[in-house]
């Protein structure tokens, strides 16, 4: 093992932690957090959160009781704020299982510090994505027919419908998260069942812990469930999305219709997926104090990513322009030049697509921002990458919307053509999310380790076999990934 | 279970003891004894009495004098089957025969009625609309008296003595100081009740006023035709050339129904080389008939009298001898100068159009134009040899009545001592003219007023008694249509209110022998029935009896009395000469001197559907406006006058002003503006009140059809005008298609040549055998649907759609199943074409909508169609996304309860608008998505039907709601398996092409392409 988990020195790589670090000494700083009171800027989010939780409860109390309409939704725009929030919220959902999963594939050892993180995110993002299914249909009592569950009326899922794959996709990813999570959990609770002083925190943590007690053979176990489902979860980043996409790539709506979206929204979503971790990571890094842990070399990497995920996206918006004129389709040249460029075919009264501006916010979000991440002073400076995820989260929400309102406010026959305007509920519903999201997020902070203790301590000098052969050598380099100096 | 248990008991005791036996607790004891104990069986037997007691009160609703038990039902009545009775509706001095459907004694549809000739099998948009009026929520419920300025409910006993105090007051003083007054009436009963109160009261004075009347034609015809004083009827199907000097013919004249069916038996043609007919326009407004056009000329109304008068000329100076001498008096009076701008080549090109089918054309003139143009329609009608042939006259009714606006002007300045005015129906506070102050009349001094009506109206509230007046469907009566037909009104439905109808009334006033309905218009009709019986006992049911009573009922059954003769009155030209003996001087409109048009609405007309949901949210059927009226004007005077669209605009004539959203319209003629009358109501109900804007201000007695000299002065508000259809442009697509006639000769197939061609993908999954049975589908042809409505509303009545307020019209959440969809066409911006086209659900064999519907709630049935199950809708509203005709419709809301901006609970909608839903379709809840199902309710109708006589359903059997409706008969449905249904024939046409054929739907409803018949020789020369 210590041929690759081992700093390679001549790299300039050190251990993951300063030398002197105990293993003791990680246990304390993050169990700590779940031992010791809340700080009042905990509390202060928690009941901004909580709050903004109340807010999404009253909007879908008044969703659910006056109908669908409550929304902006119309005809033709029958979805709009609500399948818009569904998928960029599942994108956000992918960065976790990347991170976590195809990083431990890779032996990318410093995905140490974030993976616990990430992998939280994923599953709070993907339980406020699977929410707007639930709740966009008209009738969410019945949303049980969605469900191949065997019924005295003899009825029975559509299995052509990509609504139906989208269910069993979202599920899937959803219950794997979870479990990918919950396992990695596992060493964990136990340590805090060891250390808690109260019989509640102990029943508590001792029912999660399942029962581990470090034993040789856990671990033996645990490695292997560990690695099974980081190599279950690493298709499903690639799947969940693109049938997602099949959503709108198998519909004859022009601006759907496109065999170019699976690798295009498995991108997209990678994209925005880096860009809320980068943006709660930064915020996290400098509450609790974590240069140490989540390094400048770390967001290097993640900015990298982000460039190179923004070329994908770029290529792919490039792209579907060029398949519009290719094709010579008239329904697609219209919803690709007036609806989204605008001005790129003008209606017979002269005007330009009255929704253009969504698709110029979302080529400057997704595909001009990032260029910056060119220069390496943008790469490593906190102000501008905070800024500029901030913006790619923001674009990655108008591409779904552009994607979803564009291209059905005006598709085949002008006659039915319409506009679509957000309602107050929309508004409140989007919002209401973050709400849902961060309670979950803050919950998360304050009762579960929010770093991977086990494995940082796997990281430790101390925890590598011939530790003792280097132990005279000045400098011990990081674990496994190249974490430079600072 | 308890049946047996019931057998078994001897006695109450022993029923408890087998009951304690069956399930311990005892709930038999609630039965036998009374017990506070709800069980879930007292509960049972609670609501089955309950829904006992509902059935009960339908059939209680029937216009029976004495109630027989249900075990003696009435003949013919089986629960759940409908009936249907033949009856009549009004149209002015016009009348509809119509077939009303009942089920279980609630009047719930109307359709033509074959037999009867205004209708042909077919309604216009009101024929549709009025069965909503009688369950109208807002209808007066009781009488009512005025006590200290306000009408307080009164009971009918109150009522009826105060009624019959008036007809002994004036029995005494012969009627001095009675007024009577009566909208226009077609009725024979009325006529003769009116006589009888005229004979009891003789110094009493009868009026008439209808706000939107053929005053002008009448007068018109009295001119060219020796005094008499009968409208000319047309038969357009023998017409192969039609000039309308400002007529709506196929739109909103009376008699359109039949009109526009005769119309496209000439239009419709099914190869290239069939005769088809050509229709030339003069219009300023651009209507209906105006987008049927193959010449259309946008003029002042104004100016239509000088086109008249230079037709005249212009036949006369190609040798049409009969006008000679008209021809002679209007050129000595003719000023060259006088003719500036006006398209007299155009027009001359129609003359010769119309020379070289003498007796095979129609001249006709709009209800607006004055009677002078009437005359010369008549003088040239009839020197085109046209009587008899294509133009036809009714016998005279009501010779010596006088002119609405006359008559109220008469009783408006009556100042001899009037002490009781009886006002039966009408508004005339709301559409009097406004030169006639009908409130101030009402608010004399001295003055007991009675104001029968159906709803308390702006009139009733200034009256002081009112009784609630029997709505068409609830009361027995009798209608004459122009061309002399007449049918019985029969009443469908027990009055819901109480009201009593006007022959009622007046029978009672009269202090008739019998005030039954039933009787006076059996008395009326006697002596015809005698007389006539061998020429009546054609109708209806083969009969050997013979006896004016079997004759009676035969016409009851056939909707039809009897038809006399047309005449064929000779022209006299004297009294057309003398009618331009006094010279007027053209009107010639500019921004500073406009012209104003009034209309009747769509729906609305006058404001008598000024509340009905239907209507309100009717797309105006070229500006695709609901909700509201405008100011409807060219876009080039709306630049003109520096207007926005929806900003309000100030119109005024002298000291009269009425403050208007404005609307463009291309192809309205410049400087000239259309109002639309029946907005603006203040009683009408709790949807119409403040809906849209009261144009009545401004229509005064010499202005009722258009009014010269008005200005427009720019308002600083704006005001927000909701569209069902906002892209008025196709953007190039091939949608609705059309061609002119010399290009549909050289390319017989242009329909499929100039749309896509069908697109045939290998299937994804088994394909389904269509080969047999039934297998149904639908043609719709562009060539005769002008887009009047009719089939609009009459699928809202079928299949219980709702209407969601303009809020809801505004987001794009309309529920029509069926729209008309209408683009301008052509390249001149200023005058284009129309091309309209009916999207309802298209019925695709490879729909969308099926596979991506997670829940299967949308499935193809062996039959083909595209079943919609509602209650396995979730409500994903992928179908709809998926849909490209988008004819799919979502229940955002609880439509049955929410309107506009008022959120609703479930169960809050009135009892009484329940009463209309049709009993075989399912009221949506919200949440659900909902279609056009090929009103699959009468499929399965049919089908029972057939399979009960062991034989196939025969085409013709079924038709839509829509099909059944259209008047031009533009919509055809069957089964595509029978190779000798209509609907497979008209398959066949080369004309046909299927909707958006690229996408590979296979759609089953298909368009046959229009063709336009313009005149070669005018190319170029006006659209």
């Amino acid at each position: 093992m210590s041929s690759y988990e081992a700093p390679i020195k001549e790299l300039g790589e050190r251990y993951l932690l300063p030398e002197g670090t105990t293993a003791h000494d990680v246990t304390e700083t993050i169990a700590g957090v779940t031992e010791t009171k809340a700080p009042r800027g905990w509390w202060l989010l928690f009941l901004l959160s909580l709050s903004a939780l109340g807010v999404l409860g009253g909007a879908l109390g008044f969703l659910v009781f006056q109908g669908v309409g409550v929304w902006g939704n119309n005809a033709p725009v029958y979805w709009a704020w609500d399948i818009t929030n569904f998928v960029w919220w599942i994108g956000i959902g992918h960065a976790g299982t990347l991170i976590s999963a195809i990083l431990f594939l890779f032996r990318q050892k410093w995905r140490t510090s974030i993976n616990r993180f990430a992998e939280a995110m994923t599953v709070f993002a993907v339980l406020c994505a699977a929410m707007f299914p639930a709740i966009h249909t008209g009738r969410p009592w019945f949303d049980y027919y969605l469900f191949p569950i065997p019924n005295q009326m003899d009825m029975w899922p559509n299995f052509k419908s990509p609504l139906m794959w989208d269910v069993f996709a979202v599920n899937t990813y959803l219950l794997i998260s979870v479990i990918f999570w919950y396992i990695g959990l596992i060493p964990d609770f136990a340590t805090l069942r060891d250390r808690s002083k109260n019989l509640v925190r102990k029943r508590a943590y001792g029912f999660f812990a399942l029962g581990w007690r470090g034993a040789h053979r856990h671990w033996q176990h645990y490695e292997r469930a560990y690695l099974i489902f980081a190599g279950i979860s690493t298709p499903l980043v690639l799947s969940v999305h693109s049938v997602v996409s099949f959503d709108f790539a198998t519909s004859v709506v022009p601006g759907w219709h496109t065999t170019i979206f699976p690798p295009y929204f498995v991108a997209g979503a990678v994209f925005s997926g880096f860009a809320l971790v980068t943006t709660l990571m930064l915020i996290c890094r400098s509450v609790f104090k974590m240069h140490r842990v989540v390094t400048v070399r770390h967001l290097d990497l993640m900015n990298k990513f982000m460039l190179g995920t923004a070329l994908l996206v770029g290529y792919a918006y490039a792209m579907e322009f060029f398949i519009a004129w290719y094709s010579s389709n008239p329904y697609e040249q219209w919803v690709f030049l007036h609806n989204r460029l605008g001005w790129g075919i003008l209606d017979s009264n002269g005007n330009w697509g009255p929704l253009w501006w969504a698709y110029y916010a979302m080529v400057f979000c997704n595909v001009v921002v990032p260029q910056i991440f060119w220069f390496k002073r943008a790469r490593t400076s906190v102000p501008i990458m905070f800024i500029a995820s901030i913006l790619i989260n923001i674009g990655m929400w108008f591409e779904r919307f552009v994607i979803i309102v564009t291209s059905t406010y005006q598709d085949f026959l002008p006659s039915s053509w319409g506009m679509f305007h957000p309602t107050a509920t929309d508004v409140l519903t989007y919002l209401g999310t973050f709400g849902l999201f961060f309670t979950l997020f803050l919950l998360f902070v304050r009762w579960i380790p929010m770093i991977a203790i086990a494995e940082v301590k796997g990281t430790l000098p101390g925890a590598h076999p011939d530790m003792h052969a280097e132990q005279t050598q000045e400098a011990p380099g990081a674990a496994a990934a190249p974490v430079p100096a600072e | 279970m308890w049946r047996s248990l019931d057998d078994k008991a001897r006695s109450a005791e022993e029923l408890n003891r087998l009951a304690e036996e069956e399930q311990p607790g005892g709930f038999m004891g609630d039965l036998v004894e009374p017990s506070t104990l709800v069980s879930r069986r007292a509960i049972l037997k609670g609501s089955s009495i309950a829904a006992l007691a509902a059935g009960l009160q339908g059939c209680l609703r029937r216009p029976e004098d004495i109630i027989f038990p249900y075990s003696k039902a009435p003949e013919n009545l089986i629960p759940g089957i409908p009936s249907h009775f033949a009856t009549v509706t009004a149209r002015g001095r016009d009348a509809l025969g119509v077939v009303a459907t009942s089920h279980d004694g609630r009047p719930t549809k109307i359709e033509g009625n074959t037999a009867f000739p205004t209708s042909l099998g077919a309604t216009d948009v009101r024929g549709q609309l009025y069965v909503w009026d009688l369950y109208d929520p807002d209808r007066s419920k009781s009488p009512a008296k005025r006590e200290g300025g306000a009408l307080k409910d009164a009971t009918s006993d109150e009522f009826d003595e105060a009624f019959e105090g008036l007809a002994k007051k004036h029995a005494a003083d012969q009627g001095a100081g009675l007024r009577l007054l009566a909208p226009i009436s077609n009725s024979p009963s009325f006529r003769a009740m009116r006589d009888k109160v005229q004979a009891k009261f003789p110094k009493s004075k009868f009026h008439t006023y209808s706000p939107v009347n053929d005053d002008n034609a009448r007068e018109g015809a009295r001119m060219a035709l020796q005094g008499k004083a009968t409208p000319p009827l047309y038969d357009h199907s023998k017409s192969l050339v039609t000039l309308s000097f400002g007529s709506d013919f196929l739109g909103k004249e009376s008699g359109s129904v039949a009109a526009a069916r005769r119309f496209a038996m000439t239009r419709a043609i099914a190869e290239p080389d069939q005769p088809m007919n050509r229709l030339y326009v003069i219009e300023s407004n651009f209507t209906v008939t105006g987008s049927m056009a193959d010449h259309r000329l946008r003029s002042p109304q104004s100016d239509i009298e000088w086109y008249a008068k230079m037709l005249v000329i212009g036949l006369a100076g190609r040798g049409v001898d009969n006008l000679g001498a008209l021809a002679k008096v209007l050129q000595a009076d003719l000023d060259p100068s006088e003719l500036q701008g006006l398209e007299l080549e155009w027009l001359l090109g129609a003359a010769a159009d119309l020379l070289a089918n003498k007796g095979r054309c129609i001249v006709l003139a709009g209800a607006s134009q004055p009677p002078r143009v009437h005359a010369l329609v008549n003088a040239i009608n009839g020197a085109l040899g046209n009587f008899g042939r294509t133009t036809f006259f009714g016998p005279e009714v009501d010779a010596d009545e006088a002119a609405s606006v006359e008559s109220i002007a008469s009783l408006a300045s009556d100042s001899e001592g009037m002490s009781t005015l009886v006002i039966i129906g009408g508004n005339p506070v709301y559409d009097a003219p406004a030169d006639v102050d009908f409130a101030r009349l009402l608010a004399r001094e001295g003055l007991t007023s009675v104001h029968l009506s159906d709803h308390r109206n702006e009139t009733t509230l200034a009256c002081s008694w009112h009784a609630p007046l029997a709505h068409e469907l609830e009361a027995w009566g009798d209608q004459q249509s122009q061309d002399g037909a007449v049918a019985v009104q029969q009443p469908l439905i027990a009055p819901l209110y109480g009201g009593r109808s006007a022959i009622e009334f007046l029978a009672a006033f009269a202090d008739e022998e019998t005030t039954r309905g039933h009787d006076i218009v059996k008395a009326t009709h006697a002596d015809q029935v005698k007389k006539d019986t061998k020429a009546l006992l054609g109708l209806g049911a083969p009969d050997k009896d013979t006896s004016p009573e079997s004759v009676w009922r035969r016409s009851l059954h056939a909707g039809i009395l009897f038809v006399p003769k047309g005449t064929k009155p000779p022209v006299a030209l004297q009294g057309i000469i003398e009618a331009f003996a006094e010279k007027k001087p053209r009107t010639l409109v500019s921004a500073t001197n406009l012209e104003v048009s009034f209309e009747p609405d769509n729906g609305l007309w006058d404001g008598q559907h000024a509340n009905n949901l239907w209507a309100l949210e009717l797309p105006s059927p070229m500006t695709k406006i609901v909700w509201d009226n405008a100011a409807i004007m060219s876009p080039a005077t709306r630049d003109a006058l520096e207007l926005e669209n929806g900003q309000m605009v100030r119109l005024k004539v002298g000291d009269r002003q009425v403050e208007v959203p404005v609307w463009p319209l291309p192809g309205h003629a410049d400087n000239c503006i259309t109002l639309t009358l029946g907005w603006g109501r203040t009683a009408a109900g709790r949807y119409g009140n403040g809906k849209g804007f009261d144009v009545n201000p401004l229509r005064t007695s010499d202005g009722m059809g258009f009014a010269n000299g008005v200005k427009a002065e720019a308002l600083p508000e704006s005001y927000n005008l909701v569209q069902t259809q906002t892209h008025d442009r196709m953007e190039g697509r091939p949608i609705a298609i059309d061609a002119t006639l010399e290009e549909y000769k050289e390319e017989p197939d242009f329909a499929s040549y100039r749309s896509v061609e069908p697109v045939s993908t290998p299937p994804l999954w088994k394909q389904q055998d269509y080969s047999e049975g039934y297998q149904w589908g639908m043609t719709i042809d562009l060539a005769s649907c002008s887009g009047c409505n009719a089939c609009v509303v009459a699928c809202q009545a079928e299949n219980t759609i709702p209407s969601v307020g303009k809020i809801e019209v505004e987001r794009g959440r309309e529920m029509h199943w069926l729209r008309i969809d209408r683009y301008f066409v052509g390249d001149d911006q200023d005058s284009p074409q129309v091309a309209v086209q009916p999207v309802g659900c298209q019925q695709c064999e490879e729909a969308p909508c099926e596979n991506v519907c997670p829940v299967n709630a949308t499935v193809h049935s062996p039959e083909g169609l595209n079943d919609m199950v509602y209650n396995r809708c979730v409500g994903t509203r992928y179908c709809a996304n998926n849909c490209p005709y988008k004819v799919r419709r979502f229940n955002y809301l609880d439509w049955q309860g929410h309107l506009d901006d008022k959120w609703a609970f479930y169960g809050d909608f009135p009892e009484s608008r329940k009463l209309q839903f049709n009993p075989n379709v399912t009221v949506r809840m919200r949440g659900v998505m909902e279609k056009c199902t090929y009103c699959v309710q009468r499929i399965q109708e049919a089908k029972i039907a057939a399979n009960r006589e062991d034989r196939t359903i025969r085409d013709g059997e079924v038709t839509t709601a829509c099909q059944q409706a259209c008047p031009s008969g533009a919509i055809t449905f069957g089964n595509l398996n029978d190779p000798n249904a209509r609907v497979t024939k008209l398959k066949a046409i080369n004309r046909q092409y299927q909707l958006l054929a690229e996408i590979g739907t296979r759609p089953r409803t298909t368009f046959l392409a229009r063709v336009r018949n313009p005149n070669p020789k005018l190319e170029g020369k006006g659209s």
